[in-house]
């Protein structure tokens, strides 16, 4: 079975808007249909590898191989699946856009690279594969270059998987360097049979797990996730749902080889529970609708942190597929509002409920999807969690029913803002939206409500339904909870603000991340500033100072040799080869 | 190395020059032959896609009414597999950017139209609508069941674009028009074709705005003509008010990020329409109506596109160039619509009258400072 | 003969033009050069012909007796190492040829120049001999001092003349090493062999070496010996920096590996871990004064200065997989800095300005100059090292190959290569994205750039193919080398074992 066709969608170029994206959605299909394929004959006949050597060199073998395992082709299936539906939701989103074709181009690079991501066996091409997401993602961020916030967001995003990817490489030139070895099994017995040093041990896991942190938005690399909102609405789509599902599967690879360093399954369980706590916290203050969503992804993605990082790799990869569709789901859903009001400031919409039956349907059966209150695919998941986790590290299980309740808080807040109350000026005449995008709503809202029945095709179904009542309860207790605090809780109309101090403070601090940004550029960007302008200005003082100072000491001391460029070149020119020539028989004769 | 050319800033006419013009009949473009080509030329071609675009609402308004799955929308002239492969290939008029006016003067919903639209006859055709329709689409029946508010609101939609549709006829005629007078001779300065508009807007000022559709085998009146719309003060105004005024925030340019607050609460403090728009990221990602402009250079008269080979980057940045010639042609449909509307005819002698047209154009000036004057030089 | 006709085709060519009839216009000589050129890169890429690249040894050599009393023999050879500096020597002059559009000071002498660089640089690459090397070394130095200091920007006097001061003195340092290595042997034998503990005592190897270091470093540039390389590529106009940028420096490390490395392996041993530091140090700096800059040229230039420093980090680690790193570099280096001064040029001559505090939103589509904004974008990721381009591979190598050996100064280095990522990032977000604007202040309407033909882009479009496809098919360099730096690497490492004494 050929598996490189969703490399083919990287190579299109633009020659033509339009059919660039007819063409790419047909090939998407094909490389789902394709992957459906794959998946049936996985399912069959076990995992595969495929292996193409490409490098070799010294004592470096470097093979393109891919693994079709059942977990690696399913998250092939979710990628070119929800990749189709966002492609088929941008010919609505984006209908008026004049650059369609580029932005097809940058979908399918991005798609391509996620899909090699997932299916690849060695770290090396991880590696490889995870840089070009992040070229991609820093090219669809900055889709629309001319918008001046864009500007900024693409640099951050960048930046900010650049120093994840940056250590990322530290600790993959490590691993090889050591192991000698680079494909993900051979890595995993070099580390079975292999003891290193606690401390090299640690930092190499911390190298590792930096790439995925700054992929999935973990604190403290999660601020591109928010900036990276800037982007076009369907990007952020796969942003929010496969991007960061690549990451985690990316982690879920490289968990074997942190066995040797509990430092980092420590830092891990703590990036995740402050991220799953932090990011749904900060959630709940966002007035800007995509960014409610974009901060529970960070929640999310912390407890699927939490999950890999304790030994539950089936309870990540559900909560993963559970996440990536219900997100994917919601984030339409917003990008529907966007499109029919032109606005993101949830307390200048309300009262669209009535009047947009896909977004307003799609927004309730993701948010159903998603929170653990209705028997969908989250409950599924949390319900899960709670006993999986509740038997290995009981301290985790109230971060994980406290993020489901307060997303379920945020969520229900949302909705409310959005979809019910008065309409306001700007949602007063809000048609549904084109076809186009209505579409792959309700088709993924069908996908959303029966996520338990494939769910529990790929795993078995005792697996997945034996969790105790007691976890079901405490689940859609916390889900109750939070549906009900998110609909008693004032809302705030147009911009205003608590009038009281302290909350006015929190909320402030909530709204603004934290002040991770400030803080950032207080501390990293000043710190880097400072130190170029340091070399910059050692460069002009000193080292050219002494070398001038150099020049017109042996200037004085040959007065008569004036050095002038203008006119006399030639004659210049001769000096100095006769010079040349005169040192170079002076010193045949000196020799001899 | 190459000089670049540069040039001081000019200055700008100010306000009480702008009041000046409109009160003594001078162009608010400056007259001159260069400006008297280029905007003939670009409403000839602005014309002929007015022409398609309208033909293609009027279409819709017709035959889309409540269609799930509009897909055949932009087949107005009959479908064969010809048209669809240009269809796909884009090798056509970028219907999209008619439907973007359209969104917009929904959106922004001023005049006597939108007023209509909340009224209770207008409830009761819907309700009608629906319950004609809902007997053979129990899609429909469903979903007006769970959401009460979506088919009136489709039904709203879809008559601004019918009336959009309309108001583009009578422009597209007119500029055509404008156009056939242009190389017959009889519009030779900038003023003649200001008249020209004035007097087609005046003439159609009148015009009354119905909209009836079947459903079923029954005929029914969304607009009726008793609700007594008409042309230039229910559909033209608040076209202009939403499309070259306010207009919507280009994705392009503008942030959406709640919290960098670029974007006014108030939409009528918008100033994204076509005489604020700056021409120079035309065909750029996310800026709309590029695709009037592809539209527009595809229907280019011949004496334009010579024209543009020797200015600027010749057909480099044509794209561009036709956005500044097209601003420039909306100042002077501005200045016609201003002129047409003034309460008194300019030569009065009568002091209130007098007092009237100045205190009309003086709010007009304040508007139109905030404008791209530069386009007017 | 195949080698010695790389020296007549430039050298004859240089002849030939400046016999050409008089009055012939600019247009013409340039049409003459190119077609010399390109009779020149044909000639290089037929040595591919003869070459075996499974020989790690010299091959096609030839050899004449010159000056036998002063040890000067025309003694030519060509092998893994120096292949790929050839052909991208041939390859580049040929480019800047094309990108020498505009040439209406005295162009006779301003292509005979580039002529003479073409043929010089190549028999320095090629020369087996060290006094042959030290000649073609200097010969190369001339016409550049020439082409910055006549066809130069407004500073040109000083930054031509600190040019010609400071590589002078590079050739002296060079030149006394290599004068010092025969007195202190006794013998004017200047045959390329590795000098062994046997015949010089290890402190005069380290002397020795320290000042072939210095003049290599100076050439390549390293920290603190840079400041010249910002200066003249400012001044210098877009051939010309291309040329400095991809060809010239090339000879500074190439004298690294061939000379400090491949003459001195014991003394190199010894100094290795100060080098990977001062790698580390020359890559940091580079990169953070790169941080720093406002114009585009010089920022570009200290990137250079940050980029070299890798290859003096893999030549200190020596390991066979830290050397083809090394080349992959040098290779790498020279195509995508070429590209990305080609790109700078556009930008230079439409707009008059490389400021970053002016410049913005050139990517817009009709008025602004979006080929050459991609253009950038391509060399800038391919700088910063994406993979997928050719400078993910050398740095992927390089790194790989110096991380056991010197893991702190790996590290850091791989801290400039994310710095990297910083700067250029500045530098296409602040003049691509955005507004156009190419004046200071806000112009409602900017004044009108002349466009650009394709086919003056053709000579970028065609090398960010190459970064492309060395950046997917390494192998095509690999091969070509991997046999030579693995012996190069084998007579550095035997020492260190004792093997071969």
């Amino acid at each position: 079975m050929l598996i490189s066709l969703p490399w083919a969608l990287g190579a299109f170029k633009r020659d033509a808007h339009r059919p660039a994206a007819y063409l790419n959605i047909l090939l998407t299909l094909i490389a789902f249909i394709h992957g459906s394929l794959v998946l049936r004959d996985v399912m069959t006949g076990g995992p595969t590898v495929l292996t193409f050597p490409w490098l070799s060199v010294a004592d470096l073998n470097l093979d393109i191989s891919f693994s079709l395992s059942l977990t690696n082709v399913s998250a092939l299936e979710l990628i070119t699946g929800l990749s189709l539906f966002s492609q088929v939701y941008s010919l609505g989103y984006l209908d008026k856009e004049w650059a369609l074709a580029r932005f097809f181009a940058l979908l399918g690079f991005f798609e391509g690279a996620m899909s090699g991501v997932v299916l690849s066996d060695s770290l090396f091409q991880s590696y490889f594969l995870l840089e070009m997401l992040t070229l991609s993602t820093y090219l669809l961020v900055g889709f629309w270059y001319s918008q001046p916030l864009v500007v900024t967001a693409a640099r951050d995003a960048f930046l900010t998987k650049r120093v994840g990817d940056v250590m990322l490489l530290m600790g993959m030139v490590a691993l090889a360097t050591w192991s000698g070895v680079i494909s993900f099994d051979d890595l995993y017995a070099w580390s079975a049979s292999e003891t290193i040093s606690p401390l090299a041990a640690t930092l190499l896991g911390l190298g590792l797990i930096a790439g995925p942190t700054g992929k999935c938005a973990q604190f403290p690399m999660h601020l591109w996730l928010d900036e990276a909102m800037e982007g076009p609405n369907p990007a952020s789509i796969l942003r929010n749902s496969v991007v960061v599902t690549c990451g985690a599967i990316v982690l879920l690879k490289v968990m074997p080889l942190l066995q040797h360093a509990p430092v980092t399954l420590i830092v891990l369980q703590v990036i995740g529970s402050i991220s799953a706590i932090g990011g749904s916290l900060v959630s709940i203050a966002q007035v800007d609708i995509k960014r409610t969503l974009s901060y529970s992804t960070t929640a999310y993605l912390g407890l699927v942190f939490i999950a890999i990082s304790l030994q539950v790799p089936v309870l990540a990869l559900l909560l993963l597929f559970a996440h990536a569709v219900s997100k994917a789901l919601l984030s339409m859903s917003v990008g529907g509002v966007i499109a029919s009001t032109n606005c993101q400031d949830i307390t200048e919409l309300g009262g669209l409920g009535g009047r947009m039956p896909a977004t307003t349907g799609s927004f309730l059966v993701g948010s159903a999807g998603l929170v653990g209150l209705l028997p969908l695919g989250g409950f599924l998941c949390l319900a899960q969690a709670v006993e999986l986790i509740g038997a290995r590290s009981v301290i985790f299980v109230p971060v994980f029913l406290l993020t489901n309740a307060l997303t379920a808080l945020n969520l229900t807040r949302v909705y409310r803002q959005v979809f019910l109350g008065r309409s306001l000026t700007k949602t007063r005449r809000a048609a549904e939206v084109n076809w186009q995008m209505a579409f792959p709503m309700v088709a993924l809202s069908v996908i959303v409500v029966l996520t338990p029945f494939l769910l529990i095709r790929l795993e078995s179904l005792d697996g997945l339904l034996a969790f105790p009542l007691w976890a079901a309860g405490l689940v859609v207790g916390s889900g109750v909870i939070g549906l009900l605090v998110g609909s008693l809780i004032p809302l705030n109309k147009a911009w205003s603000r608590s009038l009281n101090p302290v909350l006015r403070w929190f909320q402030d601090l909530l709204e603004n991340d934290f002040y991770t940004e400030r803080f950032y550029r207080l501390t990293i960007v000043n710190v880097v500033a400072l130190f170029s302008r340091l070399a910059y200005s050692f460069d002009r003082n000193i080292v050219d100072g002494v070398l001038h100072g150099l020049a017109r000491l042996s200037l004085q001391s040959a007065e008569g040799l004036k050095l002038s460029i203008s006119g006399q070149s030639q004659s210049y020119l001769l000096t100095v080869i006769a010079a040349i020539v005169l040192l170079l028989s002076s010193l045949s004769w000196w020799l001899n | 190395m190459t000089a670049i050319k540069m040039t001081a800033a000019p200055t700008l006419p100010d306000r009480d020059e702008l009041i000046h013009r409109l009160l003594s009949d001078q162009p608010l473009l400056a007259d001159t032959p260069d400006h008297l080509l280029q905007i003939v030329n670009v409403l000839d071609s602005y014309g002929v896609v007015l022409d398609a675009y309208s033909r293609n609402l009027v279409n819709q308004g017709e035959t889309q009414l409540l269609n799930p799955f509009p897909v055949m929308r932009f087949f107005h002239e009959g479908f064969s597999f010809q048209r669809l492969w240009q269809h796909l290939r884009g090798d056509r008029i970028n219907f999209e950017y008619a439907e973007y006016c359209q969104k917009a003067m929904f959106w922004h919903g001023t005049g006597g139209m939108d007023a209509y639209f909340d009224s209770q006859p207008f409830l009761d055709t819907c309700q009608r609508i629906i319950a004609l329709r809902s007997r053979r689409d129990p899609l429909l029946a469903l979903v007006h069941r769970i959401y009460p508010g979506f088919a009136p609101e489709a039904i709203r939609s879809m008559a601004t674009i019918y009336a959009l549709g309309l108001f583009w006829r009578v422009m597209s005629d007119l500029f055509l028009d404008l156009s056939r007078r242009y190389r017959s001779g009889e519009i030779v300065t900038v003023n003649d074709a200001v008249h020209h508009i004035r007097d087609g807007l005046v003439s159609a000022a009148g015009d009354p705005i119905s909209y009836k559709v079947t459903v079923g085998d029954e005929e029914v009146w969304i607009l009726p003509p008793e609700a007594g719309l008409t042309f230039l003060v229910d559909v033209a105004v608040p076209y202009v008010e939403a499309v070259f005024f306010r207009g919507m925030p280009f994705l392009g340019t503008v942030s959406y990020n709640a919290q960098a607050r670029q974007i006014s609460a108030d939409i009528s403090d918008f100033k994204y329409g076509a005489l604020y728009a700056d021409p120079i990221p035309s065909m750029g990602a996310g800026i709309p109506p590029s695709l009037c402009m592809q539209d527009m250079f595809r229907n280019l008269p011949e004496e334009l596109s010579t024209w543009y080979e020797s200015h600027g980057r010749g057909l480099n940045d044509v794209h561009v160039q036709i956005c500044i010639s097209f601003q420039k042609s909306m100042f002077c449909v501005t200045n016609g619509a201003i002129s047409g509307t003034m309460p008194h005819s300019l030569d009065t002698t009568d002091f209130d009258q007098q007092q009237a047209n100045r205190a009309y154009a003086l709010t007009w000036a304040e508007r139109l400072m905030g404008c791209q004057r530069g386009a007017l030089l | 003969m195949i080698l010695t006709l790389l020296l007549l085709i430039p050298f004859l060519g240089t002849l030939l033009l400046s016999l050409w009839p008089p009055g012939s216009s600019s247009a013409q000589l340039r049409r003459l050069t190119l077609f010399i050129l390109s009779a020149q890169c044909i000639a290089s890429f037929a040595v591919l012909f003869w070459f075996d690249p499974g020989n790690p040894g010299l091959q096609l050599q030839e050899r004449l007796s010159w000056l036998p009393s002063v040890g000067l023999d025309y003694s030519l050879a060509v092998d893994g190492i120096s292949l790929p500096l050839v052909l991208m020597n041939a390859v580049l002059c040929l480019v800047a040829a094309l990108a020498s559009r505009r040439i209406e000071n005295r162009p006779r002498i301003y292509f005979a120049l580039l002529l003479i660089i073409s043929g010089a640089v190549n028999g320095a690459f090629l020369s087996q001999n060290l006094l042959l090397f030290f000649l073609f070394y200097e010969l190369e130095l001339i016409p550049l001092w020439l082409l910055i200091a006549v066809w130069g920007g407004a500073n040109r006097a000083y930054a031509s003349t600190k040019f010609l001061i400071v590589t002078a003195v590079s050739g002296i340092l060079i030149l006394a090493a290599f004068l010092g290595i025969s007195l202190v042997t006794g013998s004017v034998d200047f045959g390329i062999r590795p000098i062994l503990s046997g015949e010089m005592g290890l402190t005069s190897q380290l002397l020795l070496m320290g000042a072939l270091l210095i003049g290599f470093g100076i050439k390549i540039p390293l920290f603190p010996f840079h400041t010249w390389l910002p200066d003249a590529h400012t001044e210098a106009s877009t051939p010309v920096s291309v040329l400095l940028a991809g060809v010239l420096l090339k000879l500074g490390t190439y004298g690294l590996l061939r000379f400090c490395l491949g003459l001195f392996p014991e003394a190199w041993e010894l100094a290795a871990p100060w080098l990977a530091l001062w790698a580390a140090v020359s890559v940091l700096y580079g990169s953070l004064a790169a941080i720093a800059q406002s114009d585009m040229k010089r920022m570009v230039a200290y990137s250079s200065v940050g980029h070299m420093g890798y290859v003096l980090l893999a030549a200190a680690a020596a390991t066979p997989l830290g050397l083809i790193g090394a080349l992959f570099q040098m290779v790498s280096h020279g195509l995508i800095s070429a590209v990305l001064f080609l790109a700078v040029g556009v930008v230079y001559e439409r707009t008059g300005t490389r400021d970053l505090n002016v410049l913005r939103g050139l990517l817009n589509p009709q008025r602004g100059l979006p080929l050459t904004g991609t253009l950038m974008i391509v060399g800038v990721m391919a700088s910063a090292g994406i993979p997928g381009m050719a400078g993910f591979i050398s740095e992927f190598l390089v790194f790989r190959g110096s991380l056991q050996p010197f893991p702190l100064a790996t590290l850091l280095c791989m801290v400039g290569s994310g710095l990297t990522a910083v700067y250029f990032l500045l530098l296409v977000n602040r003049a691509f994205f955005g507004r156009l604007a190419i004046a200071a202040g806000s112009v409602a309407n900017p004044n009108i750039l002349s466009t650009v033909a394709l086919q003056e882009q053709l000579p970028a479009i065609a090398l960010s193919f190459v970064v492309l496809l060395l950046g997917l098919a390494p192998d095509l360099l690999v091969g070509m080398s991997q046999a030579a730096t693995t012996s190069l690497s084998d007579l550095a490492l035997l020492q260190t074992t004792g093997g071969l004494s």
